[in-house]
C-alpha cells in the first residue's frame, strides 16, 4: 500500500493545503435560497434529499479536482533493469602531442587526417552503435585524466570523444593511464563483459615497481584488453626487434606488448597504419564483445493531471445542470405571466 | 419554463460555474504552448595548479576545504541549477593552457556522467606545475570561441612563476567577444600552500625558499638601481635574494579584475560551494531553448477562483449584511 502511494507525487505540494476548501459545498450552496416559513410543512422527499447530496458531492468533487489538478499530480518514473547485448568498455586515449600528426608523421595539411582526428571519427561511430554498451573515457599524457566515468549516456561519451583531436600534451605515461582506465570498471557484477581499449601511437616503459600493481589489478578485473596501436609510417612495429640491445628503453612498443601478453587476460593488439585499418580493428572489437549485459531502462513519469481535471469537469457539469434546473417556485407561479405561455418547453438538464 | 431558464441563465453564479466548466474542459484538451526559454552553453575551465589545494574554505561540517573542492562543489551545484537544455563543456587549466576534457554536454539528460566527471576533478591530473594564469585564460577564451560557448574560468589568480616586472602577455582577442565569468577562488588572507611528494602524499607546506619569489627573466624592474648590491652587469636585480610571500596564497582579486576588464568577462568571488548560477546567467549569452508552457495550472486556477467565488460570496455577503445594518443604525 505504502509502496503504491509512494509512486504518486505532485509538482506543487503546497497547493494541496487548499484541499480543505473542497468541504465548502457541505456548508454553502450554489443554489438560490428560497425563504420557506417552515420546512416541516412539506412532506419528506427522498428525491430532493438525494439531489441535494448529489449537488454537494459534485461541488466537493469540482473543488478537489481543480486543486489537485493545479498541483500537477503524476506517477513517478521508474528504472527497470533488463539484460541486453553489450559490454563495459573503458577507452584509454593517448593525448600526447604526437597524436596530432598524420600517420605519416607530418602535420596534417589539406585533406590529410591526423591520428587523433581519425580516432575521433571512428570511435565516435563505435560509441552508440549498440544501445546497451557502457563506456568510460580516460585520457592520459604525463598524468591520467578521468574524462567521463562509466556511463550508458552515449551522447556524453561522444562529447568526450569529440575533444580528443584538440592539441595534446607532452608525454606518454602508459602506466598511470592503465591504472586509471582499470579503475573505471568499478565494483560491479563479475559476469559483465569488460573491455579495456587503449588507443595510442606510442608506448613507454612501465616502471617495474608499478608492473606488479598493474598485474594484480588486471588479474582482479580480468578485462579483455585491446591495444589499438596507431603506427606512424617508418616507426618500429610492435613485433620489431631492435637492432641493438633488446631493452624496454630501446623498443618500448615491443616490451609493452610483451607485458600485455604476460598478463594472462585475453589480449589483442591491432596495428593500424591508416584510418581504414583503424575502422577494421574497431569492427573486430565490436564483433568480439557480444555478451549479455544488465542495463537500466528509465520509464518516464506519467502525467495524471487529466484525471483530476476530468473529475472536476464531471462535478462542474452536475453543478451547472443543477443551476439550469433551478425553478423559483413562488416567482414562477405569480410574478412572471409569460411562464404559462410555453409550458411544453422542458429544461434539457 | 422558459422564464426559469432565462432567469437561470442570467444568474451570476450560473455564469461563473459555466465559465469554470469551460475552463476545466479547456484544461483537458489544450496542448502545452511551445515557447523559448533562456539557457546557457558554457565552457568551465578549472585551475588545478598547486595553489588551488590551499584549504581556506570551510565545508558544510566546518572542516577546512580546499579551493579545488569548493570550486568543484560550486560547479556541481551549478549544473543542477541551470535550466534543462543548457550545456557545459569542461576543461582543466595548469601550466599555460587549458585542456579540453569534453565538448558541451546537456546538463539534464546527461547529468550523471557530467556530475561524475566534475566529481573526479583532481589536482593529480595536472601535467605540469607552472601556473601562468593570463596565458591560460587567453587560450581558454579562444577555446570557448571555437566551441561557441561562454566561459567560466575558476582560478585563484596566483601566477607561478610570478609575472616579470614588465607584466604578463597582452590579450590579443576582441574583448567581450566571448562572454562569461572569471571566478576568484580563495580567501583574502594569506594561507600556506600544501606540498605533495611524487606519490601524491601530502608532506607539509611550501616554505619561502621553495618557490620563485621574483621573476628574474627579462629586463630588471625600474627600482633595481636602488637595490642593495646592484650592479648593471653582475647583479641587475640587486645583490640580495628575492623575498616575498609567493609561498603563501590568497585570492588575487585586483589582478583577476584587471584580466576580466581586459577580456571583457565579468568577475565574481567564489564565496562557497554554490551561488554561481545567478552571476553566470547574468553574464552569459542567453541561448534560446525550446520549452513548453503548461497552461493547465492557469486554467485550473481561474476555474478554481470562479467556483470558490460561487460558494464563498453568498456566505461573505451574509456575514457582512448585519454589519451594514448596524452601521445604518448608528
Amino acid at each position: 500500500m505504502g509502496d503504491t502511494l509512494a509512486r504518486f507525487a505532485v509538482d506543487a505540494p503546497l497547493v494541496l493545503w487548499l484541499l480543505p476548501l473542497a468541504l465548502l459545498p457541505f456548508r454553502a450552496s450554489a443554489q438560490r435560497v428560497v425563504p420557506v416559513a417552515a420546512i416541516d410543512a412539506g412532506p419528506a422527499d427522498p428525491l430532493s434529499r438525494a439531489l441535494g447530496w448529489a449537488l454537494r458531492i459534485a461541488g466537493c468533487l469540482a473543488l478537489a479536482g481543480l486543486i489537485v489538478g493545479i498541483a500537477g499530480p503524476y506517477r513517478r518514473g521508474e528504472t527497470v533493469t533488463r539484460t541486453g547485448i553489450g559490454a563495459q568498455v573503458s577507452i584509454l586515449v593517448d593525448r600526447s602531442g604526437s597524436m596530432n600528426e598524420t600517420f605519416a608523421g607530418r602535420q596534417p595539411s589539406g585533406a590529410e587526417e591526423s591520428k587523433a582526428a581519425a580516432s575521433r571519427r571512428l570511435l565516435g561511430d563505435f560509441v552508440g552503435s549498440r544501445a546497451h554498451d557502457q563506456f568510460a573515457v580516460t585520457a592520459f599524457s604525463t598524468a591520467p585524466m578521468l574524462v567521463v566515468p562509466m556511463t550508458d549516456r552515449h551522447e556524453a561519451v561522444r562529447a568526450a570523444i569529440r575533444a580528443i583531436d584538440r592539441p595534446g600534451l607532452d608525454y606518454t605515461n602508459v602506466a598511470r593511464g592503465l591504472a586509471m582506465g582499470l579503475s573505471q570498471f568499478g565494483p560491479q557484477a563479475a559476469n559483465v563483459s569488460r573491455a579495456l581499449l587503449i588507443v595510442s601511437d606510442g608506448a613507454a616503459v612501465i616502471d617495474p615497481r608499478v608492473q606488479g600493481t598493474l598485474r594484480a589489478e588486471f588479474a582482479r578485473i580480468r578485462p579483455n584488453l585491446y591495444w589499438l596501436f596507431l603506427r606512424t609510417k617508418g616507426s618500429p612495429a610492435i613485433a620489431d626487434k631492435p637492432a641493438g640491445e633488446d631493452t624496454p628503453q630501446a623498443a618500448p612498443e615491443r616490451h609493452l606488448d610483451l607485458f600485455f601478453k604476460s598478463l594472462g587476460t585475453p589480449y589483442r593488439a591491432f596495428e593500424a597504419e591508416g584510418p581504414e585499418a583503424v575502422a577494421a580493428a574497431i569492427r573486430q572489437i565490436e564483433a568480439l564483445e557480444r555478451d549479455p549485459i544488465p542495463y537500466t531502462e528509465r520509464r518516464p513519469r506519467r502525467d495524471l493531471s487529466w484525471v483530476a481535471f476530468g473529475l472536476a469537469l464531471l462535478g462542474l457539469l452536475l453543478l451547472v445542470a443543477g443551476k439550469l434546473a433551478e425553478a423559483d417556485v413562488r416567482r414562477g407561479r405569480g410574478g412572471l405571466p409569460q411562464a404559462a405561455e410555453a409550458p411544453s418547453e422542458r429544461i434539457a438538464a | 419554463m422558459k422564464a426559469h431558464l432565462v432567469r437561470n441563465l442570467r444568474d451570476g453564479r450560473f455564469q461563473a460555474l459555466a465559465g469554470a466548466m469551460v475552463l476545466a474542459a479547456l484544461a483537458l484538451v489544450l496542448p502545452a504552448v511551445p515557447l523559448t526559454r533562456t539557457g546557457v552553453s558554457v565552457l568551465a575551465v578549472v585551475d588545478i595548479t598547486g595553489s588551488m589545494n590551499v584549504r581556506d574554505y570551510a565545508s558544510a561540517d566546518g572542516r577546512p576545504a580546499s579551493r579545488l573542492d569548493t570550486a568543484r562543489g560550486a560547479l556541481r551545484e551549478l549544473i543542477a541549477a541551470l535550466p534543462c537544455g543548457s550545456r557545459m563543456a569542461l576543461g582543466l587549466f595548469t601550466e599555460r593552457r587549458p585542456f579540453l576534457l569534453f565538448t558541451p554536454i546537456e546538463v539534464c539528460a546527461d547529468f550523471a556522467p557530467l556530475d561524475g566527471a566534475l566529481a573526479a576533478l583532481d589536482w593529480r591530473m595536472a601535467w605540469e606545475g607552472d601556473s601562468r594564469i593570463s596565458a591560460g585564460l587567453f587560450r581558454a577564451v579562444e577555446m570557448a570561441a571555437s566551441l561557441d560557448t561562454d566561459l567560466i574560468f575558476l582560478t585563484d589568480g596566483q601566477e607561478a612563476p610570478p609575472l616579470p616586472s614588465a607584466g604578463g602577455p597582452a590579450f590579443e582577442g576582441k574583448p567581450g567577444a566571448v562572454r562569461g565569468l572569471i571566478v576568484g577562488a580563495g580567501a583574502y588572507a594569506l594561507s600556506p600552500i600544501p606540498r605533495y611528494n611524487d606519490r601524491g602524499r601530502e608532506i607539509g607546506f611550501y616554505g619561502a625558499g621553495d618557490v620563485q619569489q621574483e621573476n628574474r627573466f627579462g629586463p630588471p624592474p625600474a627600482d633595481a638601481e636602488s637595490r642593495e648590491g646592484y650592479n648593471p652587469r653582475n647583479a641587475p636585480f640587486g645583490g640580495a635574494a628575492a623575498t616575498g610571500a609567493e609561498h603563501l596564497s590568497s585570492v588575487r582579486e585586483p589582478y583577476l579584475k584587471t584580466l576580466a576588464g581586459e577580456t571583457g568577462l565579468a568577475y565574481v568571488h567564489l564565496d562557497g560551494p554554490g551561488g554561481l548560477s545567478v552571476p553566470l546567467l547574468a553574464a552569459a549569452t542567453p541561448r534560446p531553448l525550446p520549452g513548453r508552457l503548461d497552461l493547465r495550472p492557469f486554467l485550473g486556477g481561474a476555474a478554481l477562483a470562479l467556483v470558490l467565488a460561487v460558494f464563498l460570496l453568498p456566505t461573505l455577503r451574509a456575514l457582512s449584511l448585519p454589519r451594514a445594518l448596524t452601521l445604518k443604525k448608528a
